[in-house]
């Protein structure tokens, strides 16, 4: 009896809430639900899986995490496709809204929710409620892209010691974690904590040249004071430091004959030394009222409060490029390998001298050796430092109350209400992490020390401090704060009259934001330092759906919504690193969100088909590039950005018999931008603000696969889970260049004939199929169950699928006489090829992970 | 707590404090000195084929000893590095940058030069590599086979006498091999202010040849043929020109008959300062 409460409590700690809509409860087979522990806690330990989420710098790699249990189509894809980075229907991260007790948790400043800052309290993080975009739910305006709210309630965690062991070879090679809970006492208490670490050194990353650190903790107090008040404090953090990997061109892989050649790191005094290493730690507090106010109403209330930090090194450099994946060290830059027509370089010395450089490993990773002794070289003669390591510093001070009440009118019939106010300061700030030997460099803008003098205020970063000489730790570059302030109110109805469950529900907030600046730009004297102006901003939305049960296992659900939602700060200025300028034109995102969908579930048998369409018009996104045409690093602002996102998504699962099901999924999806773009960019250089047309019409979403199909088979019996599934992946595209489709670089490219742009195609990854596997066991000893999981990933080792990427941002020609000589823009090709050569990441090759917990 | 306590004392930093690496990641540590040959001595070696503008291969086993006394570091000598020793000075053209970085000003080296190529550009003595079949730069790679960098404390074989970077004035009249690659100083001399009135002007207003500005040099000790010549990518290039006569450093470079005088950084362009 005890072994079956503690499978239970095992089985529903690790099972996401159900939230079915049509769905009998009894219609869930309860062989599923009960061997789901074992595929739950793998499921999780991949879901997690922090390479995926959102810790690269380079591409915007964060998944959303979709898990509503109603459809077999999303409560299985975050497990099944994880691993190539899969995004929901294409969308950003951004337009996934994640809760903790019901106060939103997203970044205030760009929306997204990293999952990796709570990574490693695993056994904390269990107890979520998951919805797709048009199921109601109790505590939010739903997202286009679902939402999910955590319950970190000490009284919902399990009581009991866990242990729990894992080894895996990916970019951590050990994790151990440990929880305990109380359970709720007769006296009203609850008590729940964990602490995780995770763990890999430069020997045993997957990833050469990565590290992996990172600690992770929670503790949760509640307090049932009576049968209406319960308060509870949670507190929880993941203080992290790691090693990042980069993407790479296909050259670079090729003469690296590597999949996963990462040019981040070199060798320093013979020792391995990443120049990618970010640090980051977001203590969180979350204290939550809950009040009874009777059986049928309750009021929750949280108060949320981040004081997160967040950095990451790069190498930077104030002369010749010395990272080792520079273009001009590869052998295509000396030799033109694409057969094209044209006054190209055929220098065969050359390119194989470059191929012969590259066999040694020192040359293709960055020589710290060389860098050191170039900085003490020019101490000597009191120079500027030309090498060091920047930290970029994103930090975050976010207070967020919500409160929620929820009347439950009838049995049927529920009816809530709920606010969010919201206060964040985001602090962006770099410093010099490590000048590399050096002893000093000023404080200036390098990109204008020629057309200024190098003490020209022109060319400070800080006219405030002057020539500023700056030493390790000292901020320079720029330092600003942005300010945003949210009040977002909700209501939803939702309603069961005979066949139909509906749900309507609408929101309506405001915004107002600010830049602080901490430095004077030379470029900006009077429009830098101090508080911009505030931008307000209104917005809202209304959504809708039915579930219409047929009969017989047989539902149609339908949703439509619009929605209004205001640029995020992260958009919201032209250049927030050297001035307080808004971007122009900025305004409301409009989105309209619909859906169709068809279900039929019977006892052996599970179906969902579902079709959606979204369309968001004047979306706004920002970028910052060097700009080949301009010979100047830019800042660029896309407004009135339109964008479709529409396809068909099946999941299917069949019990074949008792033991064994068979779940197939399948999407097929579009997620492109549907007309060309306005952009207004300006130059680094001479502070001057242009617009023009980018030809993105037709781009297409990227780092997802676009086309997914999945077969698997379940196989349960007595204590064993085995689990085979083999996934197949197509239309990845990499992030297109903006920079490559500017209507003036196109006809710089010879791009422009007879009136028509020949725009360059999107680049593409490749797809491929992947074969994952997964066994498991529960044994008992000292009659308490241990867990045994293993997984295994890409069984037939396909290194050769492409999880991400993007275009680089440079040109194939290189401009002789800019715009501002007054003459007409000429140009000269290039022989490396820009547009053949975008950086990829790949999916790893066979990988493993080996699960063992233990509750006692 | 206790836990959370200890796994705070056990995880400790993996990115730590990095030492500073010891030796000279830069060249040929391996060459040790043979056979002494002096800049003046080389160029007489070479002279007709400098003066021909043609260029032939090293192959005796001579070892130069000399001081770096100009290069990119003000980005105005592009991928040239300029060395001296007691008796003259000469171009050595080297594909690569931050060169400045590596061999600042002052910097002592030993060159072998045995399998390096020497000759004349526009009657400029330059040591370099083939290039289109032609003298051009070397490979950086090739660079660093023939290059000792010599530094305080070396062994007595390796360490030579100071060299110091001396300026001498310039003088007209004086030939390529007397005068070239040495760091010369001109005073009195006014700068042309054609087009827009700053050392090099990417604006279209002045002509360009290879991106430089050719600005005739007159007064002075320019005599008639001498023109500072300034890169568009200097970092010294926007300088505005006086009016008034001037006094400028720089290295003196010959190109068929006209001394060209590259300042290095902007405090070569004395009035700046």
């Amino acid at each position: 009896m005890k072994k079956k409460q503690l499978l239970l409590v095992f089985a529903f700690m690790v099972t996401p809430q159900i939230h079915a809509q049509f769905y009998d409860a009894a219609e869930v087979d309860s062989l599923s639900v009960a061997g789901g522990n074992l595929q739950t806690d793998g499921a999780d330990e991949f879901t997690f899986t922090e390479s995926q989420l959102g810790e690269n710098d380079d591409v915007t790699s964060d998944v959303i995490h979709v898990g509503s249990s109603s459809n077999i189509y999303t409560s299985q894809i975050g497990w099944a496709w994880s691993s190539m980075w899969f995004k929901f229907r294409a969308l950003d991260n951004a337009y996934n809204d994640v809760y903790m007790n019901g106060v939103q948790v997203n970044n205030p400043e760009n929306g997204r929710f990293t999952y990796s800052t709570i990574g490693g309290m695993n056994d904390a993080t269990r107890n979520r409620d998951d919805v797709s975009p048009f199921e109601s739910n109790s505590y939010s305006f739903n997202s286009m892209g679902g939402s999910s709210n955590y319950d970190f309630r000490a009284s919902s965690m399990p009581a009991g010691h866990k242990v729990t062991l894992s080894g895996a070879n990916r970019n951590y090679t050990l994790r151990g974690m440990y929880s305990y809970g109380t359970g709720l006492s007769k006296d009203g208490w609850a008590f729940f904590g964990t602490v995780g670490y995770r763990w890999a050194n430069m020997r045993t990353a997957a990833i050469k040249g990565t590290f992996y650190n990172s600690l992770a903790y929670f503790l949760s107090a509640q307090k049932v004071i009576n049968d209406q008040h319960s308060l509870n404090l949670a507190v929880w953090g993941s203080p992290t430091e790691r090693a990042t990997a980069g993407a790479s061109t296909d050259e670079a892989n090729w003469l690296a004959n590597s999949y996963q050649y990462n040019p981040y790191w070199g060798y320093q005094g013979g020792k391995k030394r990443a120049s990618r290493v970010v640090n980051t730690f977001e203590p969180s507090v979350l204290l939550t009222w809950d009040y009874k106010i009777k059986d049928e109403m309750k009021l929750t209330t949280s108060a949320f409060f981040k004081c997160a930090k967040y950095s990451s090194t790069r190498l930077n450099y104030n002369g010749t490029n010395p990272h080792p994946d520079y273009w001009k060290r590869f052998p295509s830059y000396n030799y033109d390998v694409w057969g094209r027509e044209g006054d190209y370089n055929y220098d065969n010395a050359a390119f194989w001298l470059a191929y012969d450089n590259w066999q040694d490993e020192s040359y293709r990773q960055i020589n710290f050796d060389e860098l050191y002794f170039a900085n003490t070289q020019l101490n000597k003669i009191g120079a500027d430092a030309i090498y060091w390591i920047e930290a970029r510093h994103n930090n975050h001070l976010v207070t967020n109350l919500a409160s929620t009440y929820e009347w439950n009118i009838k049995k049927d019939a529920k009816w809530r209400v709920g606010m969010q106010i919201l206060s964040n300061r985001g602090s962006h700030y770099k410093t010099i992490d490590d000048l590399l030997g050096g002893e000093f460099f000023h404080n200036t803008n390098t990109y204008l020390v020629g057309d200024y003098t190098e003490t020209a205020s022109e060319a400070m970063y800080d006219v405030n401090h002057g020539y500023q000489k700056l030493i390790e730790g000292d901020r320079y570059g720029y330092d600003y704060d942005l300010w945003n302030q949210d009040v977002k109110l909700w209501t939803g109805f939702s309603i069961d009259r005979d066949i139909l469950h509906s749900f309507v529900t609408a929101k309506m907030g405001g915004r107002r934001m600010w830049r602080e600046g901490f430095m004077r730009n030379g470029l900006f004297q009077d429009n830098s330092y101090g508080k911009s102006g505030k931008a307000h901003f209104l917005d809202g939305g209304l959504k809708m759906g039915s579930t219409i049960n047929l009969g017989k296992g047989h539902a149609v659900t339908v949703g439509i919504g619009y929605e209004l939602r205001a640029p995020n700060a992260s958009v919201a200025f032209m250049c927030p690193e050297m001035n307080n300028d808004y971007a122009q034109d900025l305004d409301n995102e409009k989105v309209l969100t619909t859906e169709l969908g068809y279900a039929l579930a019977t006892k052996w048998f599970r179906l969902n088909l579902t079709g959606y369409y979204y369309k968001i018009n004047d979306a706004n996104e920002w970028q910052q590039f060097y700009n080949d045409d301009i010979n100047s690093f830019s800042y660029n602002s896309l407004t009135g950005v339109n964008r479709e996102y529409y396809g068909v998504e099946l999941g299917l699962r069949v019990q074949l018999t008792t033991n064994l099901n068979l779940v197939a999924l399948g999407t097929y999806s579009e997620a492109k931008y549907i007309d060309d773009t306005q952009v207004n960019w300006m130059s680094s250089t001479t502070g001057e603000l242009h617009q023009e047309l980018c030809h993105n019409k037709g781009m297409r979403q990227s780092g997802t696969p676009l086309a997914a199909a999945s077969l698997g088979l379940n196989y349960r019996i007595k204590r064993w889970y085995l689990n085979l599934a083999g996934n197949y992946y197509d239309r990845i595209y990499l992030s297109y260049s903006t920079n490559m489709r500017y209507e003036k670089n196109l006809q710089n490219a010879g791009r422009y004939h007879a009136g028509e742009y020949d725009v360059p195609a999107q680049a593409k990854g490749n797809g491929g199929f992947m074969l994952d596997a997964s066994i498991g066991r529960q044994f008992y000893v000292a009659h308490h169950p241990l867990s045994v999981n293993l997984q295994l990933c890409n069984l037939t080792n396909r290194r050769n699928i492409t999880t991400g990427g993007y275009e680089q941002s440079r040109s194939n020609y290189s401009v002789t006489e800019t715009e501002n000589s007054g003459t007409e823009v000429t140009t000269k090709p290039r022989t490396y090829n820009f547009e053949k050569n975008a950086k990829k990441f790949y999916a790893q090759g066979f990988n493993f992970l080996l699960n063992l917990n233990y509750r006692f | 707590m206790a836990l959370l306590a200890g796994a705070f004392v056990f995880v400790s930093c993996q990115d730590g404090d990095w030492d500073v690496p010891e030796g000279i990641p830069y060249g040929n540590n391996s060459l040790e000195a043979g056979t002494p040959v002096t800049i003046a001595e080389l160029q007489s070696k070479y002279a007709n084929v400098i003066s021909s503008d043609n260029y032939k291969q090293i192959t005796d086993d001579l070892w130069l000893r000399c001081v770096v006394n100009g290069n990119d570091y003000g980005d105005n000598l592009y991928k040239q590095l300029s060395v001296q020793d007691e008796t003259g000075g000469i171009i050595i053209g080297i594909n690569g940058s931050d060169q400045g970085a590596f061999m600042p000003v002052g910097q002592k080296l030993l060159i072998s030069l045995k399998d390096l190529y020497i000759g004349g550009y526009g009657n400029q003595a330059q040591i370099g590599g083939l290039y289109n079949g032609g003298l051009g730069r070397m490979e950086i790679s090739e660079w660093k086979k023939h290059v000792r960098l010599i530094m305080d404390g070396m062994s007595e074989a390796l360490a030579f006498g100071t060299i110091k970077v001396d300026t001498i004035d310039f003088d007209a009249n004086k030939t390529m091999a007397q005068q070239a690659g040495r760091v010369v100083r001109l005073s009195g001399v006014t700068i042309s202010r054609d087009g827009t009135p700053i050392i090099a002007p990417d604006d279209g207003s002045v002509s360009l040849v290879s991106n430089c500005v050719n600005r005739t040099l007159s007064g002075g000790n320019a005599g008639s043929k001498c023109v500072l010549r300034t890169s568009t990518y200097a970092a010294f290039k926007g300088v505005a020109i006086p009016t008034t006569p001037v006094e400028l450093y720089g290295i003196a470079t010959i190109y068929r008959g006209t001394w060209q005088i590259l300042a290095r950084t902007q405090s070569d362009l004395t009035w700046t300062k």
